[in-house]
């Protein structure tokens, strides 16, 4: 309670005649209008002075030039019969013409020079100020846009510097960092985590693996090794998901038809009822590799789990390449072909099967395939079989 | 008989993997910290006692990587990585550190002894020549006709600079094309080459995997490019192959 009155007062000290936006804007057009008036009339002053215009009764106070002398339009109505020209165009106000004499004003060239001056003047105060006021949330939006890229590369991002720029600047800066800090706090809490999953469930999965290789074989025991392998594919799943959304693809050049055909084959040799359209046309898509490949193996493998069989063919059309992956199983019902995109979610009769997916292939494969600028959807096949059909725009 | 040294901070882990390897006839020696593997190896002599090191990327107090790395360039013991992490990205650092072989967690039992057995028989008799020596065997990265081939990363490009995917037998079909470039292969060389652990592979497999790799090379069956079909007898590869960085 003692300090809230000092810090009152310090926070109006500040607000008042700290570094503020307010302070700036307010010192700029104060002090940019002072100086064009003073400098105009300096000039204009300068440059016509009427001569012995002092009247020996002592300096008059000087008439400080104004705005256009609009202030006296009953006078000009009598000077300029016929509606003239308005006052201040030259052919009105020529020398010879040395203004209206009761006004009190200047002729019509001094005029001319004051508004110049003013206008320059103003011109460059504007200029400059608009700069000194803009500097500093320039600089806040370079920050932001950095963070940005910083994010995207997982680089530490950048802090900004809380002693320069106006208070509010200053401020907005304490803000930027502290929030910058939170989300590197909790990237670095998610790298963390990523290496807790991966040492700390894949450690005692390792451990359950080497206790069963050296138990007496149990009728259970292939059934737990299953078990543990099914664990580990989980666990993989979800990593290379946490990985793929931190990490920027980067696309080279990648020959789909090759690529589907190698994962075909290697299915293939381990006698898995997978097949590849004979004649593949050559597909090239700018891709990651590696997220390619998990990809379409997400696919092929779904194919083969839930459908017994996979049949692959590849496509080239004008400006994209499609990917079809058949199978010959029960297909998913209409109602849920798009909610089986969601993670960890299942067809029900997937469910009671030991079919040992994860739940993560689908939407990891949607997510892949979006990144890439692709489509992937589901659709049941009229002769019977799920059909998932992935689109990528071609290189 | 075979001498493993094993590093892994999981004390259970420990017991039962050295366990297990003894039941195949092989004495283990387990640490727990990298501490305790610069200390066990800059003996100097303790080199000549262990066969193999098996060695944990994440331990507690020293980066798997660069343990790696260190054990490589001061002895000639052949490494086999074992990781939790999994991402393809350490398996090629670790390689490219001078691991011989790597075994994501966790393992298949008998996995580990059959890389342990590929690992010792690469190694083979004559080993701890020179320390420090950069990895024995060939390149991992080659070239041949514009088209690049690396051997860790598993990336075949074409000379348009797109990536060409390649089965596992494709894979070491062509490994064993590019390490012996314009030379005759029968089949029995061929297959004894391109063999992997745990598959079989039929000589109708091989001739599919060859004439998948042309397509794949942009050879035709016509004319004869990079694989050459000679007459009874195999198959040559018709280009000079360079190691490319």
């Amino acid at each position: 309670m003692n300090e809230a009155p000092g810090a009152g007062l310090k926070a109006w000290w500040s607000r008042w005649f700290g570094d503020t936006l307010f302070r700036r804007i307010f010192l700029l057009m104060w002090s940019a209008l002072v100086a064009s008036h003073l400098l105009a009339f300096t000039v204009t002053r300068q440059v016509h002075a009427p001569p012995g215009e002092a009247p020996p009764g002592g300096a008059p106070l000087p008439v400080l030039p104004s705005l256009p002398p609009m202030g006296a339009p009953p006078a000009r109505p009598s000077e300029a019969p016929g509606g003239g020209p308005p006052p201040g165009l030259p052919p009105a106000d020529g020398p010879g013409n040395p203004g209206a004499p009761g006004d009190g004003g200047m002729p019509a060239q001094a005029l001319w020079l004051d508004y110049a001056v003013r206008f320059v003047a103003i011109g460059v105060a504007a200029w400059f100020g608009a700069r000194w006021l803009s500097t500093p949330m320039r600089q806040l939006a370079d920050a932001a846009e950095g963070l940005g890229h910083a994010i995207g590369d997982g680089r530490p991002a950048p802090l900004l510097d809380v002693q320069r720029g106006t208070l509010e600047v200053r401020q907005t800066a304490q803000v930027f960092n502290t929030m910058t800090q939170r989300l590197r706090a909790q990237f670095d809490a998610q790298s963390l985590l990523m290496a807790a999953i991966s040492h700390d469930l894949r450690t005692p999965l390792a451990r359950l693996r080497m206790r069963l290789e050296t138990m007496d074989e149990q009728p259970q025991t292939p059934r737990c090794v299953a078990d543990v392998r099914e664990m580990d594919a989980l666990i993989g799943s979800v990593l290379g998901m946490m990985r793929d959304s931190r990490a920027p693809l980067e696309r080279e050049r990648v020959d789909v038809s090759a690529l589907a055909q190698s994962l075909v084959d290697d299915l293939v040799e381990q006698d898995q009822p997978a097949s590849m359209a004979t004649e593949a046309p050559t597909a090239i898509v700018l891709a990651q590799p590696a997220a390619l490949q998990r990809l379409l193996g997400n696919l092929i493998g779904n194919a083969l789990r839930y459908g017994g069989s996979a049949s692959v063919s590849v496509a080239v059309q004008a400006h994209e390449v499609r990917v079809l992956v058949d199978d010959h199983g029960p297909g998913i019902p209409v109602a849920q072909l798009e909610a089986v995109f969601q993670p960890f979610y299942r067809v029900e009769s997937s469910r009671s099967q030991a079919t040992g997916g994860t739940g993560l292939g689908l939407y990891i494969a949607r997510d892949l395939a979006q990144r890439h600028g692709g489509r992937l959807t589901l659709a049941n096949r009229a002769e019977g079989g799920l059909r998932a059909e992935l689109v990528l725009p071609r290189a | 008989m075979t001498h493993a040294l094993l590093v892994d901070d999981d004390v259970e882990l420990r017991t039962l993997v050295a366990d297990y390897l003894q039941r195949y006839g092989m004495r283990v020696t387990a640490l727990a910290t990298g501490a305790e593997l610069r200390r066990t190896l800059s003996g100097g002599a303790a080199t000549d006692t262990f066969d193999v090191l098996l060695l944990d990327l994440m331990l507690p107090d020293a980066n798997g990587l660069d343990l790696c790395r260190w054990v490589h360039n001061t002895s000639s013991l052949p490494i086999i990585m074992l990781t939790a992490q999994g991402d393809p990205g350490s398996r090629i650092v670790g390689l490219e550190l001078g691991a011989d072989d790597y075994l994501p967690k966790p393992f298949e039992p008998r996995e580990l002894v059959a890389r342990i057995s590929a690992v010792l028989r690469r190694a083979g008799p004559g080993r701890g020549a020179a320390a420090g020596a950069p990895l024995s065997g060939p390149p991992t990265r080659v070239g041949f006709k514009g088209w690049v081939f690396d051997r860790l990363s598993r990336e075949l490009r074409s000379p348009q600079n797109v990536i060409v995917a390649l089965s596992s037998a494709e894979f070491r079909l062509l490994a064993a094309f590019v390490d012996h470039p314009r030379r005759v292969l029968n089949r029995e060389r061929l297959l004894d080459l391109s063999r992997a652990p745990g598959v079989d592979i039929t000589d109708r497999a091989m001739d599919l995997a060859v004439s998948r790799l042309r397509q794949k090379l942009g050879d035709s069956p016509r004319e004869s490019g990079l694989i050459r079909t000679v007459r009874g007898e195999g198959y040559a590869f018709d280009a000079d192959v360079k190691a490319v960085s």
